[in-house]
């Protein structure tokens, strides 16, 4: 890995994973499509700490840790988001993000 | 630049043609033995229950499974009209492709290591995909006991995947490995007997392993996604022919694969007597036998419960995992710490050292006092979490009072 | 060069390119769900390549077996929205568009290839050492595999110099936990078990009756309402 591919390549292909996720995460009406653009970004988040730490440092531990800390803390926001989701489809019968506007004046 | 490529295209090329061969065996030996495997099973249930099962096609009926295959084969592959083409499709595709990607790291006996350093963790992780799969076909076939099968098959698969994975920790705490082949070699001490089920830390794991495990590859009394008395077939409703023949064959593979783990983690995989003694090759052959008797063991277990146990309701399924087998799998990691530290803390705790004498594999009286220790812990466990499940009157809701079921 | 990497790179690269684009413009929620488990797992494949085989592995369990379930089983959960009939994207979604290709075509990838020969530089030299100390401690061969930190490093890691972010992250997970059962919460998980059919009839008879809208989803109302 190191060596025949350089390490602007696979960062582009992060930067490309984050762009796609925040598109989806802007443009979807759908609360779930949401979290998947989030999830996506996230996930691009991830590749770049471990391209950086093989390349960089590998035999740091540093993006490795810092990659399982962000698995843990998409996994919490992916709990607690679906679990709000759901509560609102109880209460508004639609998990459209822009028919849940009662907060707006 | 000049140190790389590491491994040269030519040896990436025999890698690749390895591979291949290795998947085709596995491919091959997979149907061949998931066929025996349905024979064995419907042989030894009619025995069970008096009956004879199939005995006319070949001797003793053993190519009966070759004549269903060959049905299966010709029959006419539906789909249903309103379904969803692509995902109807792939959903055996990706149960298949789950379960054959576990077999990659089973060490068969000592004649074939696999060399993946996070082998067990690889095994539970492509055999959660089955959830997908699952999933894929409950909502692709558009039939509502299809989509209520697959969604009762990710609840519990969800909801056993972590007694599994935490039955597994003990294991892992005891050879301090990831490898399924280094758990193996670890439990070759004492003529080959040094198996990890011997130890009360290790028993309790593999029988929480196992009942999970039973969960896992939806054998009775956890078949409820399937349970053809309540919702017809559950996620294989609408699937015949080559198509639910692939799930069977993924279904029964998925149990041989949960056996040959069970007989590597917690039997001692290729382990026994006079396997060192005899060399690398014959010993590996002998090792061979050894896992193969193990695994087989296990089988029969499960078809032993098949045959005796009936199906559980979904709300019995749910509240056993987490009200009973969870807590005590907790329980069971704790003490395995004690009984880790009690074995071989020397110079840590120079307070055992003075008690019990240097940490040896020799020295029975730290194995004892460890023994001692960690049965009453995990016996106390087992009766608190009983203790505690026990219905008290007083917690029942109105609705149950208005059923008259407090009395 | 080596050829094969660099094809299993490409490869990968299109999956997983492909496949987040499928997620973000599929109008079929559920297949965009699918989807976006096909891109977990070539972000998998992605680490493995990397040599970071736990994390790897981790990313198949975490996200393509739990979190992509997660997301599936709310969309089930939630009815009426499977259906293509309903636009699935915001009627200004063409400024997002444009704000993420301004992010990746005017920051991200100037700076990226602009820092990428001198990181390319450290690269080289990191792996340099690595591949010495590797013979060394071979004993002057060049040993077949060169290791990189791996899951011991990682678990000493966390059990030593990360233990408070570690301790903390668990502590999040808790109180997410908590709080997803909190607010996913519905007043008939009050009840200890499913009743059956006939309990159910009996309740109705003596007028316990669960308050339904006329979409036949439960209201949640308390149970002393309901008595």
């Amino acid at each position: 890995m190191v060596g025949t591919i350089p390490i602007a390549w696979v960062l582009t292909l992060a930067a490309g994973l984050f762009c796609i996720g925040l598109f989806g995460a802007l443009s979807r009406r759908n609360t779930v499509g949401i979290l998947m653009g989030i999830e996506l970004m996230l996930n691009s988040v991830n590749i770049n700490l471990v391209a950086f730490w093989r390349y960089l440092r590998p035999m740091g531990t540093a993006g490795l840790t810092f990659t399982v800390f962000t698995i843990a803390v998409a996994a919490a926001e992916v709990a607690v988001g679906l679990a709000m989701v759901i509560a609102i489809y109880r209460a508004r019968q639609t998990i459209n993000a822009d028919e849940a506007d009662t907060l707006k004046g | 630049m000049t140190y790389w490529p590491v491994i040269a295209v030519d040896a990436w090329i025999g890698l690749v043609l390895v591979s291949i061969i290795k998947v085709t065996l596995i491919l091959v030996g997979g149907s061949l033995g998931m066929m025996f495997l349905t024979w064995y099973e419907r042989r030894a249930i009619a025995y069970m229950q008096d009956r004879r099962g199939p005995n006319r096609v070949g001797p003793q009926g053993l190519l009966q499974p070759v004549s269903e295959a060959i049905k299966t084969m010709t029959k006419e592959d539906i789909t249903p009209l309103d379904a969803d083409r692509v995902v109807h499709f792939l959903a055996p595709v990706v149960m298949l492709g789950a379960t054959v990607l576990a077999f990659a790291v089973i060490p068969w006996g000592n004649l074939f290591p696999s060399s993946l350093r996070v082998g067990v963790l690889f095994i539970f992780a492509v055999t959660g995909l089955h959830t997908v799969g699952m999933l894929m076909a409950g909502w692709g076939s558009n039939n509502k006991f299809a989509l209520l099968g697959g969604m009762r098959g990710v609840a519990q698969m969800v909801s056993y995947e972590i007694p599994l994975l935490m039955a597994l920790l003990p294991i892992i705490l005891l050879s301090g490995s990831l490898s399924l082949t280094d758990i193996v070699t670890r439990q070759g001490d004492w003529y080959g007997f040094g198996w990890y089920v011997f130890s009360p830390v290790g028993l309790t794991a593999f029988i929480t392993f196992f009942i999970a495990a039973l969960a896992e590859g939806e054998r009775t009394p956890f078949d409820i996604p399937e349970a053809d008395s309540e919702i017809v077939a559950g996620y294989l409703t609408e699937y015949g022919g080559m198509k639910f023949a692939v799930f069977y064959l993924s279904n029964y593979m998925t149990n041989l694969a949960l056996c040959f783990i069970m007989a590597s983690l917690f039997l001692g995989g290729g382990n026994g007597p006079g396997v060192t003694a005899l060399g690398t090759v014959l010993g590996g052959l002998l090792s061979l036998v050894y896992f193969f008797i193990k695994a087989l063991a296990l089988f029969f277990l499960m078809v032993l419960i098949r045959g005796t146990v009936p199906r559980l309701r979904v709300d019995q399924l749910m509240g056993f995992a987490w009200k009973f087998l969870l807590p005590i799998v907790l329980v069971n990691v704790f003490s395995t710490a004690i009984w880790v530290a009690i074995t071989r803390w020397g110079p840590q705790a120079q307070i055992f050292t003075d008690w019990f004498g240097e940490p040896a594999s020799d020295n029975y009286l730290r194995y004892g006092v460890a023994i001692v220790v960690t049965l009453i812990i995990n016996l106390l466990a087992v009766y608190a979490v009983m203790r505690i499940n026990r219905r008290q009157p007083s917690d029942l809701t109105e609705e149950e009072i208005a059923l008259g079921l407090a009395g | 060069m080596n050829y094969v990497v660099l094809t299993i790179f490409f490869l990968l690269s299109a999956l997983t390119l492909g496949s987040g684009i499928m997620v973000v413009t599929v109008k079929n929620i559920i297949h965009a769900a699918l989807w976006l488990i096909s891109t977990f797992v070539g972000v998998a494949a992605l680490y493995m390549l990397m040599e970071a085989e736990f994390l790897a592995i981790v990313q198949v369990l975490v996200y393509a077996g739990a979190v992509s379930i997660l997301v599936l089983f709310a969309i089930m959960l939630t009815r009426q929205i499977t259906g293509t009939g309903t636009r699935q994207l915001h009627s200004r979604w063409w400024v997002a568009m444009l704000t993420a290709a301004a992010l990746f075509g005017g920051v991200i990838v100037p700076t990226v290839w602009q820092q990428g020969s001198s990181w390319d530089k450290t690269a080289s030299d990191a792996q340099a050492i690595l591949v010495q100390q590797a013979t060394e401690a071979n004993g002057g061969t060049r040993p077949e595999i060169i290791p990189v930190a791996g899951t011991e490093e990682l678990g000493a890691a966390l059990m030593g110099e990360y233990l408070l972010p570690f301790e903390v992250v668990s502590l999040l997970l808790t109180a997410a936990l908590i709080g997803a059962i909190l607010i996913a919460f519905e007043e008939r998980t009050r009840r200890r078990r499913v009743l059956t059919l006939a309990e159910e009839l009996a309740l109705r008879k003596r007028g316990i009756v669960e308050p339904h809208d006329e979409e036949g989803a439960v209201v949640p109302v308390d149970a002393e309402q309901a008595v």
